[in-house]
């Protein structure tokens, strides 16, 4: 039982055809943006990237103040705060990449989106090379419109896909050709993704 | 018909003016009670022995030791841990068919030192069974609500802490920390029957401070206090009040019961209250005299658990920390009440961490009174139970030009 939670790391508390949002079991435990996460099971296993994380207050209405001033480490402050642990939250939000459908990974939207308190799980290295097979999942990510720059999370993705592939530099250079065929003329957008994808 | 802020502004200037009259007459009374404090032992050795044969008509504080007496904070253990609850609750509302009420406890376990931890906890109950709502001996009976219902969630937030100390493992010192004071006096401030007293005091809220008392072993250590903000009483005060007393001993309703307020001798300390006092004798950290508290229901029931209080001067203001006996004479476990309480209130900028968070694990918001009642009108409606609400209910709900 043990074994199938070890990826387990937090719980989808807002939802959408797009994406999601969940909830860290762990404070700071997020998945690094443009990280692969899935969330649902079997059939309606749904794929996603981090695009953003946050940690916040649990209550919305009481903000975190400065404490340490005085303390000789962050980890001080929450050795003399036992209690901040419990009242603040890490949060991440997932861009809809895929789904599993009938057995194969769909690069497209799901027909409906995740459950609330549905288990949020990275991905493993094997499920991210499966995953990224092909290029499918880009036109999403290229086009998205998200609180953050979205060639921002697609070199972020790329990274991360690149980390679980067999060859990273091949998927790298297949990654800049599909780049290339979906941003004709863009050469500027083109060429801040390759910057940030280079080994 | 909204407030005339005109005519109230008016009369808050008039009370303005009105106070700053009084301030000069204020600092008289003060340096009275100031006064009062410095005595010789002799001096106090009389009063304590005037106080025992005086009838007063105001409750006075016994001191265990030379009242002016302080006490530096004593070092904080290298671990601890604290324990607190609060509750709140949704009382029976009358104009509503399905009778039931709600107590929500709030429940905190902060552990300091070599492997901090927390734990924070909100427990609602909803009592809606026949044997909930009222509390009965033979025929006769007293609805659990207003007032009794107050007394009976500070049996539950004790219940609550006593649990928790209970679950905790021994080897960490253990403070059980309430908020507000450990004497039920609204079971005095009503007429309440011997068998409510007896249910809710005796095998109730008593019962539960018996438990962490047990819990006391040579290797373990829980000791138990409760934190009164901006205390408003006046039990030093009114001892000193029998220095001034031209009468021995003092009979307060023979003597000057046709005396009007302010013109008994005792009167030059009228105002003053301990908290006052013993603003201008501590200083940071340090803690008061130990005193005993008298009242009547402490006398009767109270036992072991008779609650002595101290004063403390924290970074924000002077508090007042009630003991029950147990524990105020226990050195060790008095050391640990002051050094643990003040360390708490640093924490909290002022007021106990644990304490603060075990009321906002409490509390329940005018928000969420309406979403409760809107569940319960639902759910009954769901099972095709009436709750047809009552029409000043109605009408308060639904306002009209």
């Amino acid at each position: 039982m043990d074994n199938l939670n070890t990826n387990r790391i937090g719980e989808v508390i807002d939802t959408s055809t797009t994406d999601f949002t969940a909830q860290s079991y762990q404070l700071y435990n997020t998945p690094a943006l443009g990280a692969l996460v899935k969330t649902g099971e079997g059939e309606n296993t749904i794929y996603a990237a981090v695009y953003h994380a946050t940690t916040s207050s649990i209550e919305p209405g009481r903000k975190p103040i400065a404490r340490g001033q005085d303390a000789a480490s962050e980890e001080d402050i929450y050795a003399q705060s036992p209690q901040l642990s419990k009242l603040l939250r890490s949060e991440f939000s997932c861009l809809i990449l895929g789904y599993r459908g009938q057995g194969q990974i769909c690069h497209w939207l799901p027909p409906r989106p995740a459950h609330i308190h549905s288990f949020t799980e990275t991905c493993t290295p094997e499920e991210t090379a499966e995953f990224s097979r092909s290029f499918g999942f880009l036109n999403i990510l290229i086009n998205s419109e998200l609180p953050v720059p979205a060639d921002e999370v697609t070199a972020a993705c790329l990274r991360q896909l690149a980390a679980a592939a067999p060859d990273k530099q091949s998927f790298l250079v297949k990654a800049g050709k599909e780049l290339a065929r979906i941003l004709p003329g863009q050469y500027q957008r083109l060429k801040v993704i390759l910057e940030r994808i280079q080994l | 018909m909204s407030l005339n802020l005109d005519k109230t502004a008016l009369q808050i200037q008039s009370m303005v003016s009105d106070l700053k009259g009084r301030d000069l007459e204020h600092q008289k009374h003060l340096e009275a009670g100031l006064n009062g404090m410095k005595r010789t032992p002799a001096e106090y050795q009389h009063l304590l022995d005037k106080a025992e044969r005086s009838q007063t008509t105001f409750l006075l504080a016994h001191p265990e030791e030379i009242p002016d007496a302080t006490h530096p904070p004593p070092a904080l253990p290298q671990s601890y841990r604290i324990l607190a609850t609060d509750g709140s609750q949704i009382d029976v509302d009358r104009h509503q068919l399905s009778r039931c009420y709600l107590i929500n406890i709030g429940r905190v376990r902060l552990e300091y030192g070599q492997s901090p931890s927390a734990a924070l906890e909100s427990l609602p109950a909803l009592y809606a069974r026949p044997e909930d709502m009222v509390i009965s001996c033979g025929s006769k009976e007293v609805a659990v609500e207003g007032t009794l219902l107050g007394i009976k969630r500070s049996v539950e937030e004790t219940r609550h802490l006593a649990e928790m100390a209970d679950a905790a493992s021994p080897n960490l010192p253990t403070l059980a920390l309430a908020d507000g004071t450990l004497i039920l006096w609204s079971l005095l401030s009503k007429e309440f029957p011997e068998y409510v007293v007896e249910d809710l005091l005796v095998n109730g809220y008593l019962k539960y401070l018996g438990k962490i008392q047990n819990l006391n072993t040579k290797d373990r250590q829980v000791a138990l206090a409760s934190y009164i903000s901006y205390p408003g009483s006046t039990d030093v005060v009114n001892t000193l009040r029998l220095l001034y007393c031209p009468y021995e001993p003092a009979d307060c309703t023979s003597q000057c019961d046709q005396l009007p307020n302010g013109k008994r001798p005792c009167d030059i300390l009228s105002g003053v209250t301990d908290s006052m006092l013993f603003e201008r004798i501590l200083k940071p950290g340090e803690r008061s005299a130990l005193f005993a508290s008298s009242s009547s229901i402490l006398e009767k029931y109270y036992g072991e658990h008779r609650v002595y209080f101290y004063y403390l001067k924290t970074s924000e203001e002077i508090a007042r920390v009630e003991l029950p006996g147990w524990t105020a004479r226990s050195e060790e476990l008095l050391s640990l009440s002051h050094s643990l309480i003040l360390e708490q209130c640093r924490l909290g900028h002022g007021y106990p961490v644990s304490l603060s968070e075990a009321h906002e694990q409490a509390v329940v918001s005018g928000q969420d009174r309406r979403i409760f009642n809107q569940l319960v009108e639902e759910m009954l409606t769901a099972s095709k139970i009436n709750p047809s609400s009552s029409a000043k209910s109605l009408s308060k709900k639904t306002r009209w030009v």
